[in-house]
């Protein structure tokens, strides 16, 4: 299957909303599957982490493109798809949950046949604490020199991509988001403390000159390069301290970096990063409908929900609510 | 389907390897014409097959100063489809970035192999599949690994020649980190790092050994790589049938005691030969194509003495 490229009209490219409506609307929902559920690609199977994306994606554009019966689906699928212990898997074969649960959450939070699944989900989320951070591990970890290479605080603590492992940006930035915008009292004992320490580890893993990698600000005495995917998810994680300076550091970052974007999901995300704290998207930047042309997001379902959601004027999809699109 | 029980032998029922080293001064020349000479020579078994070239793609590096060139990517490509394969295709699973398109774009690989659409396999976005690990010698006990790798006939390892900040060296046993899935195991795969970094890279080369291993030495990477070393010009490719052979030969091309890198020495034992005598030399020696690479201090056991370069 792929996407509608007989739109595109190199000489004349359209918008990135028009093309987020015109072309990875009908990509998306073209390529659901028969569970309701979408693979990372259209004919893959459905996974938890590109169906959370695309119902978050069709339910943005709700009030522009109804798509009411396919995300109906689509939340089905992830409902389905929670493992008894409240976590859900990356894929279905897995036995065990991981950092897919706060987008599941995120995914089905105005879902009302979902609340227990959400609580579930986040009672699950509060409870997983990475290895890496543990009394145990920071003892250790002075009496060895080699655990120095790194210079981080480990007793800032956030998530990680799998139970029991070490503290990573993107999965600490969205258990961050989904905890902001659950309601105060749906929320376990340990999320207020959670979230605080979360949002340290954010800030103690930044770059030196601003933005984020995956989580490896230095090594060897060496400045880690910040990238473009995991600086937006931290300050959308962030965004409500938009004065901090580290916030307006790593956000100038973003901002010099556009043009050095050189993947439709990542010029996405961008998008949304800045628009998000206030920033205009400059002219002459690159589009998503150009992106688009190269490699047709390998047809990537997260990449095109993620264009879609960056079409949104006003971003409330990621509040958890429903956005108005241009 | 690979025969997953040529991935075990114990070394001494195993054959002599092939291993071949051509001197390719820079990324100008016919390299396709280079390797497709030299991948004739082992009368591969890839006609109507389905190949699986495994580059190693790190990050953005608009310099390749980390990633497989995408030259020498396009140039194997071609040449197995000379060969007689019926596909072949490109695949990885970049291990610090997920944005896979970024880096493949930022490397231009477009630009040498043509549309990627239906030939590139994020391997960290694939369809996964539950394969329990036999060799227990990390403590994973499974692993859910990307279903093309799984399938194809033929799957060649094209690392880049480097050193590794924690491994030592990464080559064509260490490439096949990128095989892991990052949608299961995330951005980076810690779950390895958490199971120690050698005994992983044996879990997961005895659960897909690669058929063959072409590796791009013509500039690689010495210090504190993978990814922030300092490009080292060497001039060489070099390529063979066992991915411990290969590896232990580019090892002594960098000036380095293979059986000093934990992980190769152990995979010496059951995945390939580390041992000179079991490999079959073609092409340039390993001495006139030796070029010493420089390794971090935490690695220095690693220099070989008698190679004459480190005094």
């Amino acid at each position: 299957m792929t996407p509608a490229r007989e739109n595109l009209h190199a000489a004349n490219p359209l918008s990135d909303s028009a093309f987020a409506m015109k072309v990875c609307f009908p990509f998306i929902c073209k390529a659901q599957n028969g569970d309701g559920g979408w693979g990372y690609q259209p004919g893959l199977d459905s996974r938890v982490e590109p169906t959370s994306w695309a119902v978050l994606a069709l339910r943005a554009l709700e009030s522009s493109a109804p798509s009411t019966e396919i995300s109906a689906r689509g939340l089905q699928f992830l409902r389905n798809a929670q493992l008894a212990n409240g976590s859900w898997p990356a894929s279905a074969e897995m036995r065990s949950g991981c950092w897919v649960t706060a987008l599941a959450c995120w995914a089905l939070a105005a879902d009302v046949q979902a609340r227990a699944a959400v609580a579930a989900g986040v009672k699950w989320i509060c409870n997983d604490w990475p290895r890496d951070g543990s009394l145990w591990r920071r003892w250790r970890g002075r009496l060895l020199s080699h655990h120095k290479i790194a210079k981080q605080n480990d007793s800032y603590r956030g998530w990680g991509w799998t139970p029991q492992t070490s503290s990573w940006v993107e999965p600490t930035s969205f258990a961050v988001i989904l905890l902001a915008i659950s309601p105060i009292k749906s929320l376990p004992k340990a999320a207020a403390r959670r979230r605080e320490l979360a949002r340290r580890m954010l800030y103690d893993r930044m770059c030196p000159g601003g933005g984020w990698n995956c989580g490896n600000p230095m090594v060897y005495g060496v400045a880690g390069e910040p990238l473009i995917v995991p600086t937006v998810w931290a300050l959308l994680a962030l965004h409500d301290e938009p004065d901090k300076p580290e916030f307006i550091m790593s956000l100038d970052w973003l901002e010099k970096n556009l043009g050095n974007a050189r993947g439709a999901g990542s010029l996405a995300l961008a998008r949304i990063g800045m628009e998000v704290a206030g920033r205009k998207w400059p002219h002459g930047a690159p589009t998503i409908a150009e992106m688009y042309g190269r490699n047709e997001f390998l047809q990537n379902i997260a990449v095109a929900s993620w264009a879609c959601l960056a079409a949104c004027q006003r971003h409330e999809w990621l509040a958890g609510g429903v956005a108005e699109c241009s | 389907m690979r025969r997953p029980d040529i991935a075990l032998v114990p070394s001494f029922q195993r054959a002599t390897s092939r291993v071949v080293i051509r001197r390719a001064a820079d990324y100008e020349q016919d390299l396709a014409a280079v390797i497709y000479e030299s991948l004739r020579a082992f009368d591969l078994p890839v006609k109507d097959k389905t190949v699986l070239l495994k580059p190693n793609l790190v990050g953005f590096d608009p310099l390749c100063e980390m990633n497989t060139h995408p030259y020498v990517i396009a140039a194997t490509r071609e040449s197995f489809l000379r060969l007689g394969a019926a596909q072949v295709l490109i695949g990885d699973g970049p291990a610090m970035d997920r944005d896979t398109e970024a880096i493949i774009e930022s490397v231009r690989l477009r630009e040498f192999t043509g549309p990627l659409g239906r030939t590139f396999v994020d391997l960290n976005l694939d369809d996964v599949k539950r394969v329990l690990l036999s060799t227990h010698a990390s403590r994973l006990k499974e692993l859910y690994l990307p279903k093309t790798v799984l399938g194809v006939d033929f799957l060649v390892s094209m690392p880049k020649l480097k050193t590794h900040h924690w491994a030592g060296v990464t080559l064509s046993l260490k490439n096949m980190f990128g095989i892991v899935p990052g949608s299961c195991y995330g951005w980076p795969k810690n779950v390895l790092h958490w199971a120690g970094i050698d005994n992983s890279i044996l879990d997961i080369n005895a659960a897909s050994r690669p058929d063959f291993a072409i590796v791009d030495g013509i500039v690689g990477m010495e210090g504190n790589g993978p990814v922030q070393g300092t490009p080292k010009p060497c001039g060489v490719l070099v390529l063979g049938d066992d991915p411990v052979a290969v590896d232990a030969t580019c090892c002594r091309v960098m000036g380095l005691r293979p059986e000093k890198v934990k992980y190769l020495n152990a995979a010496g034992t059951l995945l390939g030969h580390l041992d000179a005598a079991k490999i079959h030399q073609l092409g340039e020696t390993v001495a006139s194509a030796r070029t010493p690479f420089a390794v971090l201090d935490a690695f220095k056991e690693l220099r070989d003495p008698g190679a004459g370069v480190w005094n």
